[in-house]
């Protein structure tokens, strides 16, 4: 049996810092959105339906009221349905720090089943806006909770990186290129990306799709070149890549950015789609993809179009992972050392 | 030759990569959100000690390299080359230091651990995740600064420095954690 990060606490006290480090982004972050002008809300944690990303798997439960009636419950993957109805409601500019629930993942540093979810939305505003309002985020973190401050650079497991704005800024199709020399019509072609990927020596069989093709040239030639001296924004993402994200100016992309950093992905940022329909067709969309890889099912949201029908404003949103952040600010190696308890921990599955 | 999916692969596991043994040295699950998941791996030549990081995807299949691992016990070193024997059959086998990756401070005469060989060579080494130890060298504690950093440093039978709780004495048995290079509890 593993000593547990209780009895650890109680053995080296010392081991509390990076969890008070924690606890100094959460407070910088809730102080900076509160100066911003923006509305902290809650959301439930408790569903009748959760949102239709295709590649996540969800938790699913029960609800059961006094005469024994019961109905479908989920546990939300991310606030951002929620958020986006009060958006739509009139709320104006909103944050949340709040919890979020990933089903079905493997054991990874980056990764617990339960973590915490920063989420902001800028109205008016697009992925743009959200890009310098991160940047400033950063910074006050930095001023505000790093036990040590070495101007505008912090050291993340003995490399330093930069903060300084602006941060570095490559799209997609330049970041193809550069770091794995294919050029757009190639990315974007499934045929033609199939080719380059087996020409480059990945394992292409009739079964494998373009997105895993995609994501893998991705996380091995290009992930590697990004936030390696400081944060990199990578942005337009094939529209495939964004579901909901608005269309940028070449409607093959949208409008989305990632932000990484010492090997972290910490953000991913869209221009929010407004139009209903579309909104609607990609729902649809996401639910029969969930059918053929075989998650777990359930109806879709028409709350949801519903509160967009009455208009969502021009927005700008991300989503960021708080344990990683924490991690990263506390210099430790992995997320599991921000969380008092692990999942892996209190259920035995630490390899 | 056999494979495993890919997100089958575990620390420790050997695999053919790029035609070359390499053995997995971190593997961890990597999901993109938008997509698909998959397994991301460091994985190491076993011949060059080149180290190379590759994703691969969740449900690909990768060769495994056939390796025999038997359990043998230390008998001694001389410099850098250690020394074990097969205590079933007597025969005796060197083992390079950076297999030990750093442990081997903790090697003590009759350890037994399991090592790994591909072509009749050790190419790996399991080492026991705690080792028991003796305290050889403790001081008693001193009064001061026991709020914050209730330890000490003492020197246990290999030679190595340990930081344990000011109750541990000279000579009394602890158990130390060989991946933290941790205190865990008295033996």
């Amino acid at each position: 049996m593993r000593v547990k990060t209780f009895q650890q606490l109680k053995q080296n006290p010392e081991k509390f810092r990076p969890y008070w480090v924690r606890e100094a982004v959460i407070d910088t972050i809730r102080a900076f959105f509160k100066k911003e002008g923006f509305h902290e809300v809650e959301v439930p944690l408790l569903l009748p339906t959760p949102s239709t990303e295709p590649f996540l798997e969800v938790f699913q439960t029960e609800l059961k009221d006094d005469q024994g009636k019961k109905w479908q419950a989920f546990l939300p993957s991310s606030p951002e349905f929620a958020l986006k109805k009060l958006l739509s409601a009139g709320s104006g500019s909103i944050f949340t720090i709040t919890k979020s629930f990933r089903n079905g993942e493997g054991h990874s540093s980056r990764h617990n089943p339960e973590f915490t979810i920063l989420e902001w939305y800028t109205t008016p505003g697009d992925y743009m806006t959200v890009a310098g309002e991160f940047e400033r985020l950063m910074q006050e973190i930095l001023y505000r909770a790093r036990p040590c401050k070495l101007g505008s650079s912090l050291i993340y497991q003995e490399k330093e990186y930069s903060l300084k704005t602006p941060w570095e800024r490559i799209s997609v199709t330049e970041a193809f290129q550069k770091y794995a020399g294919i050029d757009t019509e190639t990315m974007l072609d499934e045929q033609k990306l199939r080719i380059k990927g087996a020409e480059k020596g990945y394992q292409v069989n009739e079964t494998t799709t373009w997105e895993e093709i995609w994501n893998q040239i991705m996380a091995n030639e290009i992930e590697p070149n990004l936030g390696v001296g400081g944060p990199t924004i990578i942005y337009d993402f094939p529209v495939a890549q964004a579901a909901l994200a608005k269309k940028a100016k070449d409607p093959r992309f949208a409008q989305r950015w990632e932000v990484y950093l010492a090997g972290y992905e910490l953000g991913n940022c869209f221009s929010e789609l407004t139009d209903w329909r579309e909104q609607e067709a990609r729902c649809k969309a996401d639910l029969l993809e969930r059918k053929k890889l075989g998650k777990t099912e359930f109806p879709m949201d028409t709350d949801f179009i519903d509160a967009l029908k009455m208009g969502m404003p021009e927005t700008g949103g991300i989503a960021v992972g708080v344990d990683r952040l924490a991690a990263i600010f506390a210099d430790v190696p992995s997320i599991q050392d921000v969380l008092f308890f692990p999942s892996e921990e209190m259920y035995n599955t630490k390899i | 030759m056999s494979s495993m999916r890919a997100n089958q692969l575990k620390t420790g596991v050997f695999v053919l990569y790029k035609d070359q043994p390499h053995v997995v040295v971190k593997c961890e699950f990597y999901f993109p959100g938008k997509g698909s998941a998959f397994a991301r791996t460091k994985m190491k030549n076993v011949k060059t000690g080149n180290v190379y990081e590759y994703t691969f995807k969740s449900a690909e299949m990768v060769e495994t390299v056939d390796v025999d691992t038997v359990e043998l016990q230390y008998l001694y070193s001389d410099s850098d080359i250690f020394y074990f024997m097969n205590p079933r059959t007597y025969d005796q086998f060197e083992v390079a230091k950076e297999l030990f990756e750093g442990k081997d401070k903790y090697l003590l005469p009759e350890m037994k651990m399991f090592v790994s060989f591909y072509e009749n060579k050790p190419i790996g080494v399991r080492f026991p995740l705690k080792v028991t130890v003796k305290v050889t060298e403790a001081q008693e504690a001193s009064a001061g600064n026991t709020v914050n950093a209730p330890k000490k440093p003492v020197t246990i039978e290999t030679g190595v420095e340990i930081m344990v709780p000011l109750f541990v004495k000279q000579g009394e048995t602890i158990i130390v954690d060989t991946e933290t290079d941790e205190y865990v509890s008295r033996a």
